[in-house]
């Protein structure tokens, strides 16, 4: 995935975020629109790998990893439990890379190590998090950024 | 009602348990195996019960967990769906062995034994991960069982849930590893995690709402998940199609069309309408995984499914429905709770919950749902516990990739990272967190008053553990091969030393090249690359001299023996492999070196 593709998701997936856990929401809604994104997010790694889907494992799991990003974004719009679902996203995200990798690895990728460390680091340091204010909203949302960009 | 569907069971598993028979006498070739995959009908059962047993568990420690409202009955409904599905689970994986009697060797004692052990092996991680996910679930269950009898046990239950939470979201991970850790094809798929947790998840909702259906109530937020799931499962699908181009249409029909048939109020609101939509999904999801486990299978030129791998999906449902109910029945008075429904009622006491906590928030804003970080009662209960986990994890890391002097390992011919162990450190943590919790609750803080019967209990059962441990770590034998052949040199073109020769082959290297020679693909083919045959002509042209070598030296994946066997028994072994791949000119009758 070129470095255009992959910001272009991060913001596909903060814009994604935004529809998700509105007040009143039903859970069929928001079930179906996590669906929704994931089919988005499929289509878009599909039509933006182009022929070298087949040849580059690392895009295996590129899906699940713009949804769980969407969903760590999402948890800052959340009224109620937010420290709980944020340090639950994170853990997801966490999880998608650990055990992405650990299947990459057997069959001779690189693990990406340091989005691993980076990602449970966050997500330990979260649970220390008190009050979310808007300002500490703004740098949890620049630190995902920087992990999905840079690491 | 429970008694009529013991009886149909037992219809089931009869026929069943004669297919099992059959299949333990023949081996792997009785039920169907892929031609790619060489995997088959265990492995499919094998699959589908393990996400059953971890999707009852989940839904009732995370509702727990996460403060949403599931009754006494449903929860103790899927925690018992679990165990009863475990045990089924359990017993697929040794039937796929072929070397059954060696199933002890997949046990976490590393290179103890020098023959197999290979801790690189996700099936190590299976046994390990699932043994502690069983035991853990067995004491989620026994403890919420008990909590009206001692309600001082309720205060343990949400921090078990806390514990319970990742291990079986991590459990589960690991049987999808079994598939995304290796060459085939189909089974390429760094997402299959999140893949094999939808669908188990999926499973788990069909499966409680089935039998909540055959207890007479239904449970509204257990429906509405199951719908959304089925649309989650739809995009990951896709997505594996959009990948590989795979695609399972019968899978995907049964699992994701007809579900969504809830949506019609005429079905939905049928009790036969519910229990229609729950089989569809557990249908669905069977055949999905029998897809994925032989993608091959049933395709032109291939075999389909026969009567006895009909006779093994038969022995496990009615295997499952005949254990469970009998369980069900005998605990009925426990497991009825104040918020028990009778008939058809939708879990009028959950909408009560709700209104409540929505007056709550009204009445006084959003204050009373915030707690200091690292304050709840639960990190209370769960926090020395917890350390004491993180410790022995620790110390487990340290012991076997760091190989440190103070931490000297029995085994040191294997080569092990840490991505290897990684897959194993949650597990060790949650084992000893709740031992640590349990020991905390009985010893500690004393909330619990225990008989003299319980301490009986628990050192019987401790005993037997230790003499469990202890036989697997012997093998069954207390002298090695190496050291009953070092005193006495052995003469290969003896009969006598060949029966000995036979015993070494099916200790050493049955695992990899079979009993018979002609391979064995459940350790070898899903983690290695193919390897070249060594029929009787190749073994005749690479000479005796340069195959007790490589069993000595060891050659691309297959370890080194010196140390381990002499080199008369090495010799011994490459005449064994001789006289086991027959003449030169009898084609496919030999061993293939890994």
């Amino acid at each position: 995935m070129s470095p255009l593709l992959n910001a272009l998701a991060c913001l596909i997936s903060l814009g994604c975020a935004s529809f998700l856990w509105r007040k009143d929401s039903s859970p069929y809604r928001n079930g179906a629109l996590l669906a929704a994104f994931l089919l988005l997010f499929s289509v878009f790694t599909y039509l933006g790998a182009g022929d070298s889907i087949a040849a580059d494992p690392s895009l295996e799991h590129y899906p699940f990893r713009m949804l769980a990003l969407c969903l760590c974004f999402s948890t800052t719009s959340l009224k109620i439990y937010r420290r709980r679902y944020l340090v639950l996203a994170q853990a997801l995200w966490c999880w998608v890379e650990l055990f992405g990798a650990i299947a990459l690895y057997y069959r001779g990728v690189d693990a990406a190590c340091l989005r691993i460390a980076a990602l449970a680091g966050i997500t330990l340091g979260s649970t220390f998090l008190s009050r979310i204010s808007r300002e500490m909203e703004f740098c949890l949302m620049v630190f995902w950024i920087a992990v999905w960009f840079f690491f | 009602m429970f008694r009529y569907l013991m009886l149909a069971g037992l219809l089931l598993f009869l026929p069943g348990l004669g297919a099992l028979g059959y299949s333990v006498y023949e081996g792997p070739s009785a039920w169907l195996t892929d031609a790619r995959t060489f995997w088959g009908t265990p492995i499919s059962l094998f699959v589908f019960w393990i996400g059953l047993a971890h999707a009852g568990t989940l839904l009732s420690a995370i509702f727990l967990a996460l403060d949403i409202k599931l009754d006494r009955r449903t929860a103790l409904i899927a925690e018992l769906s679990t165990l009863v599905s475990l045990v089924f689970a359990g017993i697929f994986p040794l039937m796929h062995l072929g070397v059954i009697e060696n199933f002890y060797m997949v046990a976490p004692f590393l290179d103890a034994r020098g023959n197999l052990a290979n801790a690189r092996s996700p099936l190590v991680w299976d046994f390990c991960c699932i043994a502690v996910y069983a035991l853990l679930s067995l004491l989620f269950f026994a403890v919420h069982l008990k909590t009206r009898e001692i309600p001082a046990l309720e205060k343990y239950r949400k921090p078990m849930a806390w514990l319970l939470f990742p291990l079986v979201l991590w459990v589960h991970t690991i049987v999808s590893l079994d598939f995304a850790t290796t060459f085939v094809p189909q089974w390429r798929g760094a997402f299959f995690p999140v893949y094999f947790i939808v669908g188990a998840i999926f499973s788990g909702l069909a499966m409680v709402n089935l039998l909540a259906c055959a207890d007479g109530y239904r449970v509204r937020l257990l429906e509405r998940l199951q719908l959304i799931c089925s649309w989650l499962l739809c995009a990951i699908w896709i997505w594996d199609f959009l990948f590989k181009g795979y695609f399972c249409t019968s899978a995907f029909i049964f699992a994701g069309v007809l579900p969504q048939f809830r949506m019609v109020a005429a079905v939905r609101e049928s009790r036969v309408g519910r229990i229609f939509l729950s089989l569809s999904v557990l249908i669905g999801l069977f055949l999905e995984r029998y897809y994925l486990v032989s993608p091959m299978a049933g395709t032109p030129g291939e075999p389909g499914f026969g009567w006895i791998d009909l006779g093994l999906v038969a022995f496990s449902v009615g295997g499952f429905m005949m254990l469970f109910y009998a369980a069900r029945s005998r605990l009925n008075d426990s497991m009825e709770g104040e918020g028990t429904y009778f008939g058809e009622v939708d879990g009028s006491d959950m909408a009560n919950v709700e209104e409540s906590e929505q007056f709550r928030e009204k009445t006084h804003g959003l204050a009373f749902s915030y707690i200091q970080p690292w304050s709840s009662d639960e990190y209370k209960t769960l926090r020395y516990p917890l350390l004491a986990g993180f410790v022995a994890a620790l110390l487990f890391v340290l012991w076997i990739c760091l190989k440190l002097p103070f931490f000297r390992t029995p085994y040191e011919n294997v080569e092990v990272t840490l991505v290897n162990v990684l897959p194993l450190v949650y597990p060790v943590i949650a084992f000893v967190a709740a031992v640590a919790l349990v020991c905390k609750a009985l010893w500690i803080d004393k909330s619990i008053e225990v008989g003299r019967r319980f301490y009986v209990s628990l050192t019987a059962g401790l005993a037997l553990l230790a003499a469990l441990a202890g036989a697997f770590y012997a093998g069954g034998a207390s002298e090695t091969p190496a050291g009953s052949f070092a005193s006495a040199p052995l003469n290969v073109y003896n009969p006598a030393d060949s029966a000995h020769m036979e015993l070494v082959w099916k200790a050493r290297c049955a695992q990899c090249h079979g009993v018979d020679g002609r391979f064995n693909e459940k350790f070898v083919r899903e983690f290695y690359p193919v390897p070249q045959k060594l029929d009787a002509s190749r073994i005749d042209s690479l000479g005796a001299d340069s195959l007790v070598k490589v069993v000595l030296e060891g050659r691309v994946n297959m370890n080194a023996y010196r140390g381990r066997l002499t080199e008369s028994e090495a010799r011994g072994l490459v005449m064994y492999m001789r006289s086991l791949a027959g003449a030169p000119d009898e084609p496919d009758s030999a061993g293939e070196a890994p």
